[in-house]
């Protein structure tokens, strides 16, 4: 027996074998535990977002899913996913679902806008992937809080936002950056110019 | 070895971090945060273990010529378990961490007890060694980021301990201050043992 079990293991082909046994073992106690965890991930990615749309548009949650139900309309155009909210036929505003890159990977964010695509009214990362403690802090409070109430038209004329050191005036168009993560506040601003001026294009604004 | 023996060689008198000086990518990465220090300290310490258990149960199975590849393969399976369970359970901390999560696999720790300890010892021995290297590991962490956040941003895992007065500096936040602060720790510990052994 133990002979054999040692021949075996002498044999060309026992590697490759070996890779595909300990391969398919490991990828099957994987997929079983994503499985059982899928679902508690997606509904905390869905509720979450529902929670920040609302939040981003200052509406009270009493319950999420019947207060985002009553406030908020999903609008989908081509591959742009967009929510608008309102209340009492009154339009509140308007909150695009972006992304684009970062430092070391992808930003997925929520923006939301006037109805008039003026100005800003808030910022919410959903994902991203930049360096814990350093870009990672764009999602900290102080960093997103910001980015409410912010012009980004002025005399019919489009005004990009300024990043200037922590601790600077941060008035007008001005936005403090993050000390030591220059590159993704700067990743920040640039993706909201960028999709701000996408939704000029798509929406036939006639700004400068 | 005696269990206890194990687990204090690895995790103090053989530290990985201040003696043999591995895994200090991802020590620097996260330390200017206690929490996220601890979050990854347990993240390591739970890879370390099992795939120490994981690698010591195959190591007479696994051949010679491959062996890294297996023990790659079996320290990315726990890596990303890590990475699901933090998503599905504790999933702020999972977003606070982004990338380094994954990038436990690549910490150089993880491999080198494999190939030290857990590719020639038992397997409950293996994981001993595996939990006092990632007890150690987490100790440093721990250590620099204490320093760090206390004076860049006057916190200890979030809570304010520092007033406003406290004139918060910049440059613990930043990347350089981690070497800093662990030549000083390494100078610390190693100093007084490195005079001893002189003498």
């Amino acid at each position: 027996m133990e002979k054999g079990n040692r021949n075996f293991s002498d044999r060309r082909f026992y590697p490759v074998f070996f890779m595909i046994i300990i391969s398919i073992f490991f990828i099957g106690l994987l997929a079983t535990f994503y499985y059982f965890t899928y679902e508690k991930i997606e509904n905390y990615r869905i509720t979450n977002k529902k929670r920040d749309i609302l939040d981003l548009f200052s509406i009270p949650i009493s319950d999420l899913n019947s207060d985002f139900d009553d406030y908020i309309k999903e609008k989908r155009v081509n591959d742009q996913v967009y929510y608008i909210a309102t209340r009492d036929s009154v339009i509140l505003g308007y909150c695009y679902e972006i992304n684009g890159e970062g430092l070391w990977g992808t930003i997925k964010a929520l923006l939301v806008f006037d109805p008039e695509f003026k100005s800003l009214q808030g910022l919410e990362i959903l994902e991203q992937n930049e360096t814990p403690g350093l870009g990672g802090r764009i999602t900290e409070k102080w960093f997103k809080d910001q980015f409410k109430d912010r012009d980004l038209v002025k005399n019919n004329k489009i005004i990009s936002l300024q990043l200037v050191p922590e601790g600077e005036d941060n008035t007008g168009n001005k936005i403090n950056q993050i000390t030591g993560a220059t590159s993704s506040s700067r990743a920040v601003v640039r993706l909201i110019d960028k999709e701000f001026a996408k939704i000029v294009q798509q929406r036939d604004l006639n700004y400068d | 070895m005696i269990k206890k023996e194990i687990f204090v060689t690895s995790a103090i008198t053989e530290n990985s971090v201040w003696k043999q000086i591995l895994g200090i990518c991802s020590a620097l990465a996260v330390t200017n945060l206690m929490l996220n220090s601890l979050v990854m300290g347990l993240g390591v310490i739970f890879t370390l273990a099992l795939s120490g258990f994981t690698i010591s149960l195959l190591r007479k199975f696994i051949p010679k010529r491959i062996r890294m590849m297996i023990q790659t393969l079996i320290i990315a399976s726990y890596v990303i378990i890590v990475d699901i369970f933090l998503k599905a359970y504790f999933p702020e901390i999972s977003k606070a961490l982004g990338p380094y999560v994954g990038l436990i696999i690549t910490n150089c720790i993880i491999m080198g007890r494999a190939e030290a300890f857990a590719g020639k010892n038992d397997p409950l021995d293996s994981m001993i060694d595996g939990i006092g290297a990632g007890v150690g590991y987490t100790m440093v962490l721990l250590l620099i980021s204490f320093f760090r956040e206390l004076f860049g941003f006057g916190t200890l895992f979030g809570f304010q301990v520092l007033g406003e007065w406290w004139p918060k500096w910049s440059i613990m936040v930043m990347a350089p201050s981690a070497f800093f602060m662990l030549a000083l720790l390494i100078w610390v510990i190693e100093g007084p043992l490195a005079k001893k052994r002189v003498n």
